[in-house]
């Protein structure tokens, strides 16, 4: 114990932007080194993909050359980096603190963007698993905001997730690719990616409109009767978009452009992150809270009660249109069973586990829950024994989930370690 | 500070003493990937395939690996897990690609994971053969991607002729999954072939359900009193029997005919003696089988346990139909793109293919062109050879 304590006091005075130097090292070794070196001599067939998790879960003999390269690759790079840097990194983060905030955190995420670019790039699958990571973390936010914060039971984030990846691949298809269910392109291809984000907040806008659907029945129901409905409106969907031969009906739709590479996941994740914070920290954020825990007192103080839940439904459903529109142009196709009660499962299980009421709680969420089912995938059968023993014994030490009714504190998360070091 | 550094290299010391394939060179391994549904709604599928797999493997290490232009190369099989997932069947095939080096790809095996799939592997250039996907989709203007079947458009006009000519029937019906992918194309096509053979409204009922679905009593009341000689189901292992046994008690009397999907073993073990003398056409006929077929199905049994269904039988025709590419291909230069190239002008060149569910050669989609069988499940319960269609 007490060597862990003075191991975390050793680098308490290291800067978010330390850590980040240390991190850009560990993948500039992994570039440079990583493939003909370090995984060459410790005897692993190429560089392990998720930190040797999958390697060390198919071939045993590997365990110890894949903990070996993640030491040398990442722990001690990182750690020594990060502790060596500090009079370099707490003097710069101390001129950041001095430029207004969104400056300062807009060039944090630009350099974590580029060393998380550098470190996918060196493995296709990586950037595939990112992907859908950061898509996943959309998805969590956003069913946070109608589950967490709004407090009501929601089951049909599938089902805005189907109408936003519809929506948005139906225009992408029809207006800039030659395919066999739209005909020629009628707008030129090379004005797709840019007219992109509007086919996917045309996504989002649909998808909210049918939350409507969802919505309005809450003003009388609440609870496990609300949960029912929004229930029904998930199979609604799916059996609709199921009928709908025009758009391929049972057998899908496929031949997405690729419009959603990384950088364009990224912003419209980080996008997601500040708007998503932004309107739960504003005076209608808070009535959500309030209408949560006790509406009839919350509508005897002015707070209109029937507003602040369309709000949630709507705000939330958009950025699950968004995150589906990004999905169908990550896989390229789609069909209305990869929007069913599974799907569900998986969205319900990201936002319980990493918390309720919580923007990084989601994002935590989201993140184990997707690397853990990446991670654990050479068990097969036994990692869907895993991973819900994991939720179990989540809710059982944590009922609200890991990381619940936190906020982010950009400030005080970017903020130079250095003065306090000196009793400054 | 140094209590710590101390720790780490004593446990890297440690670590470095136990890794054994430490300093040693990295050799040139063939690697063939199966993408196969291990987990999720048809385990099953996902079995067959990887023990068919598994036994090509025992194949080729009793030989001391693969010949290729003369020198043997050691071969491995990568073996992941698309849950019966789209975007599973996506992450396995390029992981497999990127991660492992696979110099081609066998499944996925349900066109719902073969054609997000099938994109993966075009676009790294690698060859994937779907021995099961019967959908068009799959192949369609992918230079790299083949399958080991024959397409539903095929299959639909051999149930329709068959069902003709056996028994002269002219009134027919169709109880079919809206939901899932393959029932649906399948019907469609079964719908399109027998009206051009008996006039419009010869489908007397076309009755649809929906996956998971279990109470077909409605939708088969409807069909019983249309007056219908024969029913036709495209519908999976986990189905057929209800359907089956629902159909007769409510006073069914004519035959019922299926289609590959019904080829599980499962199929009558779950069914019993109800399905006993029902048609279906498939990709090879179990019972009665001679030569390599019979060899195969032999071997498998002796060593899992039961009959290879026909995902087994089409796993196993796709592997050695790309090992016979490999070799084809002449050489293996240890660089994986140029042998992937190589391999894939190699496989679509395969003419004549004699494999156990029959002869092979492929169009320019990838298609094979290949005989389709009619199977009668007979008194013993096993899958009988009754009759074969060729295009």
């Amino acid at each position: 114990m007490e060597t862990a304590r003075k191991f975390i006091k050793t680098f308490s005075n290291v800067p978010m932007l330390g850590w980040l130097i240390g991190f850009f090292a560990a993948v500039l070794i992994e570039y440079y080194w990583g493939y003909d070196y370090i995984s060459y001599y410790l005897g692993l067939p190429k560089i392990p993909v998720l930190f040797g998790a999958l390697i060390m879960l198919k071939e045993p003999i590997m365990i110890p050359g894949a903990i070996a390269y993640d030491l040398i690759v990442y722990v001690i790079p990182i750690l020594f980096i990060a502790k060596v840097s500090i009079f370099f990194t707490n003097r710069v983060a101390a001129v950041l603190e001095k430029t207004p905030l969104w400056m300062s955190a807009i060039i944090h995420l630009a350099f974590f963007y580029g060393v998380l670019h550098l470190w996918a790039g060196i493995n296709d699958y990586r950037v595939l698993i990112v992907k859908l990571t950061l898509i996943s973390i959309i998805l969590t936010i956003s069913i946070n905001v109608i589950n967490g914060y709004q407090g009501e039971f929601s089951c049909s984030h599938p089902g805005f997730m189907a109408i936003g990846a519809y929506i948005s691949s139906i225009l992408t298809l029809y207006f800039f690719v030659n395919d066999k269910t739209f005909g020629t392109a009628v707008l030129s291809s090379e004005l797709g990616p840019w007219l992109f984000p509007i086919a996917l907040i045309a996504g989002g806008v649909a998808a909210s409109l049918g939350s409507l659907l969802v919505a309005i029945p809450s003003f009388r129901t609440r609870g496990d009767y609300l949960a029912i409905i929004s229930l029904a409106f998930m199979f609604i969907v799916k059996s609709a978009v199921e009928n709908l031969n025009v758009i391929g009906g049972a057998r899908g739709m496929g031949g997405q452009p690729d419009y959603a590479p990384l950088p364009i996941i990224f912003i419209w994740t980080i996008l997601c992150i500040w708007v998503v914070h932004n309107f739960v920290t504003s005076i209608m954020g808070k009535a959500l809270n309030a209408v949560r825990d006790d509406e009839a007192a919350s509508e005897s103080m002015t707070v209109k009660t029937r507003k602040t839940k369309m709000t949630a439904f709507m705000f939330g459903a958009f950025w699950a249109g968004i995150a589906g529109g990004l999905f169908a142009h990550v896989l390229a196709y789609i069909n209305p069973g990869m929007f069913s009660i599974n799907r569900l499962a998986e969205i319900l299980a990201m936002v319980y586990f990493g918390g309720l009421n919580s923007i990084i709680g989601s994002i935590v969420g989201a993140i184990s829950i997707n690397v853990l089912g990446e991670a654990l995938r050479p068990l097969e059968l036994f990692k869907w024994i895993i991973i819900p023993l994991i939720l179990i014994l989540v809710m059982i030490f944590r009922p609200y989930g890991l990381i619940s009714f936190k906020e982010i504190n950009a400030k005080k998360l970017l903020r130079s370690k250095h003065k306090r070091e000196q009793g400054a | 500070m140094k209590k710590i550094a101390c720790l780490v290299v004593v446990v890297f010391a440690f670590a470095m003493m136990f890794s054994t394939s430490a300093f040693s060179a990295r050799k040139t391994i063939i690697r063939i990937g199966i993408n196969a549904p291990m987990t999720g709604d048809i385990p099953k599928v996902g079995e067959g395939s990887k023990y068919a797999a598994m036994l090509w493997l025992e194949d080729i290490e009793k030989a001391g690996g693969l010949e290729v232009g003369g020198k043997k190369y050691e071969v491995d099989l990568v073996i992941e897990d698309n849950e019966s997932k789209a975007e599973s069947a996506v992450k396995a095939n390029t992981k497999m690609i990127t991660q492992d080096d696979v110099l081609a790809i066998i499944g996925p095996q349900s066109s719902k994971q073969a054609i997000p799939a099938g994109e993966v592997a075009n676009k790294y250039k690698t060859v994937m053969i779907s021995p099961w996907s019967t959908n068009p989709s799959t192949t369609l203007d992918r230079p790299y991607v083949f399958r080991g079947c024959f397409l539903d458009p095929f299959q639909g006009p051999v149930v329709a002729n068959f069902i003709t000519d056996e028994f002269g029937f002219s009134k027919a019906a169709v109880l079919y999954d809206v939901a899932s992918d393959y029932p649906k194309g399948l019907a469609e096509v079964f719908k399109e072939a027998w009206e051009k053979k008996h006039g419009a409204g010869s489908i007397v009922a076309y009755q649809s359900f929906t996956t998971k679905d279990t109470d077909f009593s409605s939708q088969l009341t409807k069909i019983v009193k249309s007056g219908a000689e024969v029913l036709f189901t495209p519908q999976y292992y986990n189905e057929v029997p209800l359907i089956v046994r629902q159909a007769k008690d409510l006073g069914w009397k004519g035959p019922i005919v299926g289609s590959d999907s019904w080829g599980s073993a499962e199929t009558v073990e779950l069914c019993g003696e109800s399905c006993y003398g029902l048609f279906f056409s498939t990709h090879y006929a179990a019972a009665g089988a001679k030569g390599a077929t019979k060899e195969f199905i032999e071997r498998y049994k002796a060593n899992y346990g039961y009959v290879p269904d026909d995902v087994a039988a089409l796993t196993w025709d796709a592997l050695h139909l790309a090992q016979q590419a490999i070799q084809d291909a002449g050489k293996i230069t240890g660089k994986i793109e140029t042998d992937r190239t190589a391999v894939r002008n190699a496989l679509a060149k395969i003419k004549n293919f004699a494999g156990i569910t029959g002869n092979m050669t492929f169009t320019e989609e990838g298609d094979p062109i290949k005989c389709a069988v009619i199977v009668k499940i007979n008194d013993k319960g096993e899958y009988e050879f009754y009759k074969s269609s060729c295009p």
